[in-house]
């Protein structure tokens, strides 16, 4: 759909909104504000900033919102909150950051609020994996869900047809489907996932291994050389090294959807948002051809559905009146109508079973029931939830890299990688 | 009661006053900030974790230098550095003999070179790993095709990453030398350059017994200044591989910026930053020792 | 110069000089050229030069960014960033050419070595000043900022190009009843002029170039388009070849046009008559 249809029928939901009994049109309680949001720049960064104009509209707050890159945004609210500086009254928070903010008291804990107003919110309507997934930690909730990811299963439904194989139900019909489907002579490769060093290929070993039953983190002291950790990168790097496409082990998220929405790839794991993409004429060669289903985990494990994404969050620093006017910004954000409408807007993003179920939005995303699932099963913990997560994930970047080149056996990799973590603990 | 200053003493506050405005600025807006900085990796302080704040002296500093992944990361941004500077020198200096003379082609070139350094090393970074793609590059695709690059790319191979690497950073900043060293060209008295022109036999001789000798301090200030930029090369090595693949292109100052903005462990990170400044100081130390010993040469032949 | 080269010779240089030319260009057309290709074009594979073109992804940053308004913003702080740093980094750059104080020296590498200092060290203490003094957020911080790192660059430029002008001819001046500033300024600047134009230019660039600086000190209304640059690329899921392209265009013409200018100043620098 082109952008300016997008948007018109956005605007055109806002506008038939309007009538709607809402306590905005009559009371402005907040009118005049301005409050600053700090954005990542991710799939429902410009629907935000399209939003921000109608929720002037509606209350009279100005939302300032910069979009900002991923290290950026770290970095930039950090300083803000260490220094005290209130340069942003909200900030969009990875799911991954919430143990350190909620040990450091950066941002302020909703638990209170939330439970106030949960029946104006429809908090029921809120998937409940998302509350935990995205921005609680030790029981403080320091953010507010805001964009819900699955990690899904994209599949090519054509080249397993043309095998004569069922879509994997088990990871190691997964993996023995990726070598079956690769051949290199008419460049199809069964397998992709990131290779580069760093986050990229820390958080895709990391999904593969909870689906395998791995641990990382157990009694809060670092397992990181476990044997079957061990066994899972193995299987991983011949993966990588037999049925991926060239130059996988150097690529980030951009280069494997890439490969995925060209055709080159028959399996990959990723998130949910990007799933629209695969689906667009202009963007992707697999449209009629592509598929989504719930990741596969091992024979005999409980599902595992992974749940990432982001929330959002409020400084703990600045006056309690614009800590008001925030929780009033993010209690619309996250608002079904609105929320909705954010979707519309490509956001790709879930919170509610009301979106989920919701027609206009089945259509423009065919996958949605797979969201469901997964998220209806999910799983806030695949990932270790620690304040030590960074160097957790840092360390196993390298030595999932390292082992993915060649540059060291698996083994020594995952040791080397526990003897650094265990400094942290 | 009148105050008679020497001509001298007028000149020397003259001069004083000249550098006074440049001097003040660097003091307030950087000195200030490096000495707060430098302040920091003196404790061990975790952003994250304001209740770490304890001041540890020296600790950081030896933690860094004992540590195996900085000392392989230093090996890396040595080569690097040396390599880059080298080859950058070298190209820089053809292309600026190239464009000397004055023309409407030279300088309609002379603009067009400078091309690669409007361009964001942010984003320098990632045209280069999109073009040397295996898969999906218009170099790198053809490359492997023809079997000149590794099954994983020129980006992907421990062996081939770190020297690829270096010649993205040539390509980027051969301009940067090449019209510094063409402004002092250019800066050389009309005679020199007539007795100087290249135009075949005995032209080598003429460029090292004459010309280059005259750019002596033009190539210090160029060699000084590649040498402290090359060594704290950041965003195209983060944007291509981010230090990998394994350790082959982990650059310094990838490991500073780490461990200071990404896991916010700033004594840390800034005592690593302060060491390789002290190894900066080191090089520019070593190249005036080596430049002045070889203008003596020079000034003797 | 006079003596005309032999053909041969100039043909051989000027092919060495398109060879060049073509190695620099190349990669940065590619970019440009992503701006008009359809999205599934641009990684695909095997790779083609070929595509048909559209320009959806210019209509798409434009109704993104308020483009107008980022230009304005790298304008200001190229511009004021060369200025100051022109304006600290000349006068300094000869006062430590001319001077005969140890301490010239001393300065000049203390300049050389605040190069030399990861931003790493700096940020973080400079944005919490910029904060104290109000400044955060806005053009200035970014111009300070620059006009560090720059001043240290022009000063030494300066100082290398002040130190091979011989200083006769203003001794001269200056007993003829010039004064000290009527020396530099009259005398000594004008054989500089190459130098002084190829500080300008490169401390431009790199104020234009710079993201990380203005990243950190900017906010949504002062940011200038090597920022914006990234914005347009995308985030963790999200990567846009094409709209950065297109922003491509934006942030790399201006400063090519303004560049193309700045060269004509770029001459033979013949020693004229002193006035």
């Amino acid at each position: 759909m082109k952008r300016r249809t997008l948007l018109a029928t956005g605007i055109g939901t806002a506008a038939a909104m309007t009538w709607s009994r809402r306590g905005w049109s009559q009371t402005k309680p907040f009118d005049g504000m301005t409050l600053r949001l700090a954005c990542v720049n991710d799939q429902y960064s410009p629907g935000i900033k399209t939003l921000a104009e109608r929720f002037k509209q509606e209350s009279g707050v100005t939302i300032l919102v910069d979009i900002l890159g991923y290290g950026e945004l770290q970095t930039k609210i950090t300083t803000d909150y260490v220094g005290h500086t209130k340069g942003y009254d909200l900030a969009t928070t990875d799911n991954v950051w919430a143990p350190q903010l909620a040990e450091a008291g950066y941002t302020v804990t909703l638990n209170d609020w939330m439970k106030h107003d949960a029946e104006e919110m429809k908090l029921d309507d809120i998937y409940p994996v998302l509350f935990p997934a995205l921005g609680n930690y030790d029981g403080k909730q320091v953010a507010f869900p805001l964009a819900g990811y699955a990690n899904v299963l994209a599949y090519r439904k054509d080249l397993y047809k043309a095998a004569n194989l069922q879509p994997p139900a088990t990871m190691q019909a997964l993996v023995s489907a990726a070598y079956k489907l690769t051949d290199k002579s008419r460049n199809q490769y069964g397998w992709v996932a990131n290779g580069q060093k760093g986050a990229a290929c820390a958080q895709d070993w990391m999904q593969y291994l909870a689906e395998v039953g791995g641990v990382l983190v157990q009694d809060g002291k670092p397992t990181l050389d476990a044997a079957p950790n061990v066994k899972s990168l193995t299987t991983y790097r011949d993966l990588f090294q037999k049925a991926a496409p060239p130059g996988a082990v150097n690529w980030d998220w951009d280069g494997r959807e890439a490969s995925f929405r060209n055709g080159l790839a028959a399996n990959m794991q990723t998130w949910s948002v990007g799933a629209l993409g695969y689906f667009d004429p202009t963007q992707s060669k697999v449209t009629e051809t592509a598929a989504l289903m719930v990741t596969p985990t091992a024979t005999g494990m409980k599902p595992r559905y992974g749940i990432g994404g982001w929330g959002i969050a409020i400084n703990a620093d600045i006056e309690d009146r614009r800590k008001e006017a925030a929780w009033a910004y993010i209690k619309w954000i996250t608002s079904p109508e609105i929320h909705k409408a954010l979707n519309l807007l490509n956001a790709g993003s879930f919170l509610r079973k009301s979106e989920i179920h919701d027609p206009q939005l089945n259509q423009k995303y065919p996958f949605l029931p797979v969201i469901d699932e997964s998220f209806t099963h999910g799983d806030p913990d695949f990932r270790p939830r620690v304040p030590q997560y960074p160097q957790i994930q840092d360390i196993l970047g390298t030595a999932v890299n390292s082992a993915l080149v060649g540059a060291s056996s698996p083994q020594d990799a995952l040791s080397a990688a526990q003897t650094q973590a265990l400094r942290y603990f | 009661m009148s105050f008679r200053l020497t001509p001298l003493q007028r000149r020397s506050i003259f001069l004083c006053l000249m550098a006074a405005p440049a001097a003040i600025h660097v003091a307030v807006f950087a000195l200030y900030p490096i000495l707060r900085g430098m302040g920091f990796s003196l404790f061990q302080m975790n952003l994250m974790q304001p209740w770490i704040h304890h001041f540890v002296g020296l600790r950081n500093y030896t933690d860094a230098l004992t540590d195996p992944t900085v000392r392989r990361s230093l090996v890396v941004t040595i080569i690097f550095t040396v390599g880059c500077v080298a080859a950058e020198l070298v190209c820089g200096l053809c292309l600026a003999l190239l464009l000397w003379r004055d023309s409407a082609f030279n300088r309609f070139a002379t603009t067009l070179m400078l091309v690669p350094i409007t361009v964001t090393p942010i984003v320098v970074g990632l045209i280069f790993r999109a073009l040397l793609d295996p898969s999906f590059g218009l170099i790198g695709y053809w490359l492997l095709q023809a079997g000149l690059a590794p099954p994983q790319g020129l980006l992907g191979d421990t062996h081939t990453a770190l020297a690829t690497m270096m010649g993205i950073d040539v390509w980027e900043w051969t301009p940067l030398v090449a019209l510094i060293l063409l402004a002092a060209l250019k800066a050389l008295p009309a005679d020199i350059l007539d007795a100087a022109e290249i135009d075949g036999a005995g032209g080598t001789r003429r460029l090292t017994r004459i010309i280059l000798p005259m750019l002596l301090p033009s190539l210090f200030l160029v060699l000084a200044l590649r040498f402290t930029d090359v060594f704290r090369t950041y965003d195209i090595v983060f944007a291509a591989t981010a230090g990998g693949p394994g350790d082959s292109t982990n650059l310094l100052m990838l490991l500073a910026a780490k461990e200071g903005l990404t896991f916010f462990d700033i004594g840390y990170g800034s005592a690593i930053s302060i060491l390789m400044t002290l190894c900066i100081v080191l090089m520019v130390a070593l190249l005036i020792v080596t430049l002045r010993s070889l203008d003596r040469r020079m000034n003797q032949a | 110069m006079s003596r005309r080269l032999s053909r041969p010779t100039l043909v051989a240089q000027r092919s060495a000089v398109i060879i060049a030319l073509v190695v620099f260009l190349a990669p940065v057309l590619w970019l440009a050229l992503t701006a008009y290709e359809p999205s599934r074009a641009i990684q695909s594979t095997p790779p083609l030069p070929w595509f048909v073109p559209g320009l959806a992804n210019f209509v798409i940053i434009a109704q993104q960014f308020d483009l107008a308004k980022l230009t304005l913003g790298s304008a200001v702080i190229s511009a004021g960033s060369t200025l100051l740093s022109l304006l600290l980094g000349i006068p300094c750059g000869y006062a430590l050419a001319r001077a005969r104080h140890r301490g010239a020296i001393i300065l000049a590498y203390v300049f050389l070595a605040i190069r030399g200092v990861p931003t790493v060290v700096t940020l973080i203490p400079f944005y919490l000043f910029m904060r104290q003094i109000h400044l955060l957020g806005t053009w200035w911080a970014v111009i300070l900022m620059n006009a560090t790192l720059s001043t240290a660059f022009v000063a030494w430029m300066m100082y290398t190009a002040f130190r091979t002008v011989p200083t006769e001819i203003e001794d001269a001046a200056i007993v003829d009843g010039c004064g000290g500033f009527g020396a530099f300024w009259r005398v000594a600047l004008p054989l500089v002029r190459t130098s002084v134009v190829a500080s300008a230019l490169l401390c431009m660039m790199f104020a234009w170039n710079d993201y990380l600086n203005p990243a950190f000190l900017t906010r949504a209304e002062t940011r200038p388009l090597s920022v914006a640059l990234l914005t347009a690329f995308g985030g963790p899921t999200t990567s846009s070849w094409g709209t950065l392209g297109a922003m491509a265009h934006i942030s790399t013409i201006p400063i090519i046009l303004v560049a193309l200018v700045l060269n004509r100043f770029l001459v033979a620098g013949l020693i004229r008559g002193v006035h």
